[in-house]
């Protein structure tokens, strides 16, 4: 029997292609070194490094900045896709950009004060992001046949206005970080500043890959490279999460190749979805459509945003041992 | 040599049109007319379509004949209704009876792929009960297939389809899920959900066969909604991109404009070959069984057009019943204008469904029918709005202005069998010099009365949602069903089970003609699984001897 679940020509082999180099990345992040870390010993206790901290809290920036440019760029599409029907669908628009500029700001700046713009931005997106989902809860409730498969395929994404909410969140926590006084380990409401960062991107990555899922159904898994993104994420979020919790202080290379790999994973994402919007009617030379019918090229970064923050987080774990 | 698929045979000199690439070809195995191949299928539509494709997957020699041609959607077809006309069988047929059927657009195609290049794609699966309407239900005649069997042949159509519909479907027992997601509904579908949730039924997003998304060189449905015009964009799974593409690669050979006159058959009684017309000339093809798949016109009229001295009144027809319980199904509407704008016409016509009625025997007339949203195009709907509500001129024009607010609801019902809804041969010929068919139908009173609780049904759904200016659209029917039915013996059936002929052991029938009931719902994904299944009992009987060939 024929295979005519593949599409041949050119899709079949930019597949084929986007695999190999998806899978030789992965790989490739396996050996690529780790970041160098402060051997511990046991009995010596380290002095906290404050040049550590503002590393650690740009590269929170960074997390967020990634996050913020995933939603921008997917808000954008989507909003526009529904006409901006309501004023309140260009919020997310005006939120990711003020957070994407303050991830920016942040991620260059070496001071070791935390910035009221950035701060109040931050905070501002997090809460963007909570009215967001009510927002798109509201939609799909309002529907004929309320919360039904239906409607959370079509309606309003419920989980989408959660990545800008995400984003905000690491920037509230990157300015939390960057406000260690020197000294001292990075804490954050009480709490070591690395197992908060950890436990929030696990649990962001959780809920990313909800999202994914959903909508990866919604397109039937009609390639097996969409089990990809469901099945390689909740690892790590598993995995990231054991770390947060667990022992800090030591080296934790499958956690940070993991986290790595969803990275990577992330941004050969948004090809995997590039090759997607060729294969609607029309290709690529009917890209106006296409992008936005097909799926949403800007979508899958978020996972890189949220590992780059579960780097940060291990990072902070691996220099701040607090037990 | 012209490349028009109407004129020109394009299956030739060892290619196909490659349906997925403008301009393209496959490859494709040709047979010589004078040794016998295994099979000759005649039809490639619903029917024929999978039975070529599984027979040449198992190996057989299979031709697939059709009288129509063979399109490369991406380039033939256009967003345009009137370029429709070329799908459909408009030869010559007569109708006659007390409420004569409307032939051509509404019931026969003909195009390599059969009605399913043009048909709507809702593809529903029977109610188990109606396989045994008889014995539980007290009315038609009992089926030979088990549902429980069907079941499993369902599965493997819905999957060779990739049939996108609901996450769970709420009538009938469990059903696998769909290979791909249902469409998001639209505006029109949306009505008929709120007025079934006003009623207190169950609805769903309709089964269709076109993709969700992409699936091998099939682009996901863009909801323009010119899918019975020919869906120009391949999303639509029709056998044409589907079973066809696969026949070819299994060493199947089409043969396009192809028309066959004629089913031979030898000294012993067995059918040995086909007459068929093509490129202004009368070929004759050797076979060792011959598959009829021509549905409830051409394959009764076929058979009796092949009338031998031995067979007279025509072949398979010991049991008279070659034309006979010919059935329709009703296709009334009701229609209403909204307040607000619902543009019915994108996407498929029929994305939501509520098949209540088939599934509640609490109703004082036999079988059951659903209904579906509606999206008709600007040309189809003036047309329903002249023929149907008389409007003309100004009335009409300013009617049609209403285009985007319109809704309505079309049913499917099942008509009943009748012996004198037949068809026969007239004394007409055609084209080819053949005698043609006469048509005649009769609504009898267990349809009129179903057609006028649906109506009453749907024009109540309709008004719960706000719905004005609403009027009925009373005339309309059409699926076919029946003229060679299959049964557990010969005295009141033409083809047992497998769709074999009783009378002559190497003639198959296996399309829409051998539904002994029609049930409430479209009938192509009932007569796609009969296929899939008669072409695995063919296996199974060659395998275990019983075929001798
Ligand atoms: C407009 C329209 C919409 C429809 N929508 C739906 C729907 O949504 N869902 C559904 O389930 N069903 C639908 N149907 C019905 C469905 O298409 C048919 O029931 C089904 O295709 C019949 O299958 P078949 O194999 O019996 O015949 P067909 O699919 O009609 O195939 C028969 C083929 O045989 C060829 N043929 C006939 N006689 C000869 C001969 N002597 N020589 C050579 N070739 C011959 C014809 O050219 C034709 O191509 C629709 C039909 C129409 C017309
Ligand atoms: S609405 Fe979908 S199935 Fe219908 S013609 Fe357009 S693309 Fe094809």
């Amino acid at each position: 029997m024929v295979n005519t679940r593949t599409p041949t020509g050119a899709p079949r082999n930019a597949l084929a292609l986007l695999g190999s180099l998806t899978g030789a990345a992965l790989v490739g992040a396996l050996y690529s070194r780790s970041q160098p870390t402060v051997a511990h010993s046991p009995t010596k206790t380290p002095v906290p490094d404050f040049a550590k901290a503002n590393l650690a809290a740009r590269r929170l920036n960074r997390a967020a900045g990634t996050l913020a440019l995933s939603v921008l760029f997917d808000s954008a599409l989507e909003h526009y896709r529904g006409q901006f029907r309501n004023r309140a669908m260009y919020t997310p628009l005006v939120t990711a950009a003020m957070a994407l500029g303050v991830s920016a700001h942040g991620t260059m700046d070496q001071r070791q004060m935390p910035h009221v713009v950035r701060d109040t931005v931050y905070v501002l997106t997090a809460i963007a992001g909570l009215a967001g989902t009510g927002f798109h809860l509201f939609n799909v409730r309002r529907k004929a046949g309320g919360v039904s498969w239906q409607n959370l395929f079509y309606g309003a994404p419920v989980g989408a206005p959660i990545a800008i909410g995400l984003s905000g969140l690491l920037g509230y926590l990157s300015e939390r970080v960057r406000e260690t006084p020197s000294g001292q380990a990075p804490m954050v409401w009480g709490l070591p500043a690395g197992r908060v960062v950890g436990i929030a991107s696990g649990l962001g990555m959780a809920g990313t890959t909800g999202e994914a899922g959903l909508l990866h159904f919604r397109g039937g898994f009609h390639d097996p490279f969409m089990y990809l993104p469901v099945t390689m994420p909740p690892v790590t979020a598993l995995v990231l999460g054991r770390t947060a919790l667990g022992p800090a202080g030591t080296e934790r290379r499958a956690t940070r190749w993991w986290l790595r790999a969803t990275a990577i994973l992330g941004l050969s994402g948004s090809a995997f979805h590039a090759i997607g919007v060729g294969r609607d009617m029309g290709g690529w030379r009917n890209w106006e459509q296409n992008i936005l019918n097909g799926p949403p090229i800007p979508a899958p970064p978020a996972f890189t945003g949220l590992a780059l923050a579960g780097l940060a987080a291990l990072s902070l774990l691996e220099d701040h041992p607090d037990d | 040599m012209s490349d028009d698929p109407l004129i020109t045979p394009r299956a030739v000199h060892g290619r196909a049109p490659d349906v997925f690439h403008p301009g393209g070809w496959v490859p494709m195995k040709e047979y010589p007319l004078r040794e016998p191949v295994d099979f000759v299928v005649i039809g490639t539509g619903a029917g024929g379509g999978p039975l070529i494709a599984r027979l040449a997957e198992y190996g057989y020699s299979v031709i697939g004949f059709d009288a129509g041609p063979y399109f490369r959607p991406l380039e033939d077809f256009a967003s345009d209704e009137a370029s429709q006309s070329q799908l459909f069988w408009t030869d010559e047929r007569l109708v006659d009876g007390a409420n004569p059927l409307k032939m051509g657009a509404n019931n026969s195609g003909r195009a390599v792929g059969g009605s399913t290049v043009h048909y709507a794609m809702v593809s529903l699966r029977f109610r188990p009960e109606w396989f045994r309407s008889r014995t539980l239900l007290g009315y038609g005649t009992d089926w030979p297939l088990d549902w429980r069997e069907m079941w499993r042949y369902y599965v493997q159509a819905e999957r060779d389809l990739s049939i996108a519909g609901p996450v769970s479907y709420p009538w009938g027992p469990k059903r696998p899920r769909y290979p791909y997601r249902a469409h998001e509904i639209n505006g029109a579908a949306e009505v008929l959900a709120r007025g079934a949730e006003a009623m207190g039924y169950k609805w769903a997003e309709t089964p269709l066969a076109t993709v969700s998304a992409p699936r091998g060189d099939s682009p996901s449905c863009v909801y323009r909604g010119f899918c019975r015009v020919g869906c120009s964009t391949n999303a639509k799974q029709s056998q044409l991109v589907t079973y066809i593409p696969r026949a070819l690669a299994a060493g199947a050979e089409i043969r396009d404009l192809a028309m066959v006159g004629r089913i031979e058959v030898d000294a012993a009684g067995r059918a040995c070959g086909v007459h068929y017309h093509r490129n202004g000339a009368w070929h004759f093809q050797a076979a060792r069984n011959v598959i009829v798949a021509g549905y409830a016109i051409e394959t009764p009229r076929l058979l009796l057009n092949s009338a031998t001295d031995r067979f007279r009144d025509g072949l398979a027809n010991s049991s008279g019943l070659v034309g006979r319980y010919l059935m329709t199904q009703s296709n009334q509407a009701v229609y209403g204008v909204m307040d607000e704008m619902v543009r019915w016409n994108k996407g498929p016509p029929s994305l939501t469904i509520t098949e209540h009625w088939n599934y509640d025997d609490r109703k004082d007339f036999h079988g059951g029918y659903c209904w579906m949203a509606q999206g008709p195009l600007p040309v189809e709907w003036s047309a329903a709005m002249s023929g149907s509500r008389k409007l003309w001129g100004a009335r009409l024009r300013e009617k049609m202005a209403d285009y985007n607010h319109q809704v309505g609801l079309k049913m499917v019902g099942e008509m009943l069998p009748h012996p004198d809804n037949r068809v026969s041969l007239a004394n007409e010929k055609d084209r080819y010099g053949l005698p043609v068919a006469r048509v005649t139908y009769s609504w009898h009173d267990n349809d009129k009365a179903m057609i006028q609780h649906a109506l009453g049904e749907m024009q109540r759904s309709l008004e719960l949602v706000g719905a004005k200016d609403i009027w009925r659209q009373e005339n309309d029917t059409n699926h076919l069903a029946g003229t060679a039915r299959m049964g557990n013996d010969r005295k009141s059936s033409v083809v047992n089970a497998d769709c074999r002929s009783w009378d002559i052991p190497n003639l198959w029938i296996c399309d829409g003609s051998v539904f002994p009931t029609t049930g409430g719902v479209n009938p192509s994904l009932t007569i796609t699984a009969i296929a899939l299944r008669t072409a695995d009992r063919i296996q199974m009987l060659q395998q275990t001897g019983q075929l001798n060939f």
